[in-house]
């Protein structure tokens, strides 16, 4: 029950968002990290689609009447993680990203894109507290972000795209994570999770070659509610995440860069369902409840993601019932 | 269970199916990732490492194609401060306020009876007004998304061509080396055109758009000397990079600047460059230039702005507006040459016409 719960949640961490109008443009990194494995020697193996699209114009809290600007973000991400010991466990994200600007102004339309191997994620994460018995269990996480994406796309002309349509940042960033679940006895199909996840932005230092770009610091914490149904034969597990994401501004040279950072709210419904034996089935929506963007900014309108999580090594938890 | 596996099945592949048609590369060109300009041609007259994506893409920024105006004088919502762009066509007087064009820097309008293409680039504060046409046609005019050395990269839209403002020429697309006829403005504090022209025509907020008017929207550029969004080169310690100077050019890459320090409480310089003779008059809010020659080479001017058109005088009894002119005098109905100028951020001079001379007394 307990391994299926952690699935759960980490079917309901790829949801996922660094929506914003820069910070790799919304390639969901860092909130899909945080793989589940309640004992060693266990592979995990996940694979989603993530559509974000952003089409809501905004100055600070102020939502604009103008949705002629269109930024969406595709993205397919392969998560990979290994449990050494029932404690240590280590995963990789890794991605491809298809960036879109879009603009319908004036009876045309125009779009820049690029696409390509986005940068990718390597975690190392320890329990520092697995309590079965008051059903308690905390995680630390440390990771580094690898700049595997390419920074300097260019358009059909040969102009080189900015920070934030590039699949790639060409910066390292850090990773740290912390999180935190609990079921209670009064419903032990229920759980109680929460995370936070705090990336420490590198410096690409050739940025249009003689600058420097730094994406801001951001931080993403998430309160989230899962639970499990037994409908025709089948649990289906659904799940309600509340998120709230702060960005710094982006710099350049080290300056601020205005139109950047900012505050969101989301909340996400998501549900995962077992559709064979030791495949996971996840779709999710990320919804924003509250923004304020610092300045002008085009801000997350909705984002879609689905899944399949293939447990290896072992019978899927997802269909381990305790009695 | 077989309902439940098929169901899951279909939305993923609805979302899927969703995801990757709703937005289908399919610009008006037919080609995708036009980045910002989307014109097949690959040849530039500027280098085109040098030639930066600025973030918003094609008519990211909107142009202003069916400007509304308003009378100045009942127009209470501009600050005395606030900087306007002006032109005179005729009896056709107008102006376009600073604050409106941070969000659009084009207008495409009418002045008297030219089909008129307004530019303002709020990143080197640079403006300039030419005959909307391409390729020999009428065309409008938008913003490309690109710039060059920090300054508008204009595009038209009969041709698709891309356009340098500060140049003044066509640097890429069909219409390449074409240079367009440009247009007389002035950049002018709002009090004193408010009581130069009270029956001017001055640029409303309906503009269409739903914008932030009043709301600078690079906050610390104008202040910060050292932020740039991309830098451009070369820079010219001379003077701070964001100081506002008013420059004369020449029709190659030469300028002489003068600072707006040197005209507070009004002033009028006579000097000689480029081969020619120049009137420049101004105050701390305003600068403009004029060629003079023939019988005008015998006049001197001093400055006398009166809260009235009128900007300067002469010794002949004649009085001048701020477009040059002659209101009242002998030489009533006469107009002084205007002298090919701009008023910008100093970086912007430094770094288009390389080592310019700075006027000092």
């Amino acid at each position: 029950m307990f391994r299926f719960l952690f699935i759960c949640m980490s079917l309901s961490s790829i949801n996922a968002t660094l929506a914003q109008t820069c910070c790799s443009g919304g390639i969901p990194l860092s909130n899909n990290i945080g793989l589940e494995f309640s004992e060693d020697d266990k592979l995990i193996l996940g694979i989603s689609y993530d559509f974000n699209n952003l089409n809501t114009l905004k100055n600070n809290s102020e939502t604009l009447d103008d949705d002629s600007r269109i930024r969406t973000t595709h993205s397919v991400l392969v998560n990979a993680g290994y449990s050494i010991t029932k404690r240590f466990s280590v995963e990789g994200l890794f991605t491809w990203v298809n960036q879109r600007r879009i603009i319908n102004q004036f009876d045309s339309e125009n779009i820049d894109q690029t696409y390509g191997i986005g940068d990718a994620i390597v975690l190392l994460r320890y329990s520092i507290l697995k309590n079965t018995k008051n059903n308690w269990n905390v995680n630390l996480g440390l990771g580094v972000k690898i700049p595997l994406g390419s920074s300097t796309e260019t358009s059909e002309q040969g102009i080189t795209l900015n920070a934030d349509l590039q699949p790639g940042s060409n910066a390292w960033d850090m990773i740290y994570l912390v999180d935190a679940s609990k079921t209670f006895d009064f419903r032990p199909t229920m759980t109680f999770a929460s995370r936070i996840v705090y990336r420490q932005t590198g410096k690409n230092d050739t940025y249009f070659d003689d600058s420097i770009y730094e994406f801001g610091n951001e931080i993403q914490t998430y309160f989230s509610i899962s639970d499990q149904f037994l409908i025709t034969k089948t649990f289906i597990n659904p799940s309600i995440t509340f998120k709230y994401r702060n960005a710094k501004k982006d710099k350049v040279q080290d300056i601020d860069i205005p139109n950047t950072g900012g505050d969101w709210v989301f909340i996400i419904p998501n549900f995962s369902i077992n559709i064979a034996q030791n495949i996971s089935f996840n779709a999710a929506a990320e919804l924003p409840i509250y923004s304020r963007p610092d300045g002008i900014q085009l801000t997350p309108t909705y984002r879609l993601t689905t899944g399949l999580l293939f447990n290896l090594f072992n019978k899927p938890s997802a269909l381990t019932i305790k009695k | 269970m077989k309902t439940l596996k098929n169901a899951c099945i279909t939305i993923l592949s609805l979302v899927l199916i969703s995801c990757s048609t709703k937005d289908t590369p399919n610009n008006g060109n037919g080609i995708p990732g036009g980045g910002g300009g989307s014109n097949p041609s690959s040849t530039w007259l500027i280098p085109i490492n040098e030639v930066k994506d600025g973030g918003p893409g094609k008519d990211g920024i909107p142009s202003i194609d069916t400007p509304v105006f308003e009378i100045a004088s009942e127009t209470n919502s501009i600050a005395d401060d606030e900087l306007i762009i002006g032109i005179k066509r005729g009896n056709v007087v107008k102006a376009y306020p600073h604050y409106i064009l941070d969000w659009h820097e084009i207008v495409n309008d009418v002045v008297g009876t030219t089909n008129t293409t307004i530019s303002y680039c709020p990143l080197t504060g640079t403006a300039f007004a030419w005959r909307s046409l391409a390729g020999g046609s009428f065309s409008n005019f938008g913003v490309s998304g690109l710039l060059y050395n920090t300054n508008l990269i204009l595009y038209d839209r009969a041709t698709d061509s891309n356009w340098s403002q500060i140049l003044q020429q066509c640097v890429n697309g069909e219409s390449i080396g074409e240079v367009p006829e440009k247009l007389s403005i002035i950049e002018s504090d709002w009090k004193t055109w408010k009581a130069s022209f009270p029956n001017s025509l001055v640029l409303t907020e309906q503009t269409g758009f739903d914008k932030p008017y009043g709301t600078y929207p690079y906050p610390s550029y104008r202040t910060n000397h050292n932020f740039f969004l991309f830098t451009p080169s070369p820079l010219n310690p001379a003077l701070p990079n964001k100081q506002r100077v008013f420059a004369v050019l020449d029709n190659t890459t030469k300028s002489r600047v003068f600072k707006f320090s040197d005209f507070i409480g009004g002033n009028a310089i006579r000097d000689t460059f480029f081969n020619s003779d120049y009137l420049i008059v101004g105050d701390e809010n305003l600068i403009v230039a004029f060629k003079v020659s023939g019988t005008i080479s015998n006049l001197t001017f001093t400055y006398d702005y009166d809260e009235t058109e009128t900007f300067f005088k002469d010794n002949e009894g004649n009085k001048w507006n701020m477009f040059g002119d002659a209101i009242e005098g002998p030489r009533t109905g006469q107009k002084l040459s205007s002298a090919k100028s701009v008023t910008s951020m100093w970086f912007a001079v430094a770094a288009f016409f390389p080592n310019p001379d700075i006027y000092s007394e």
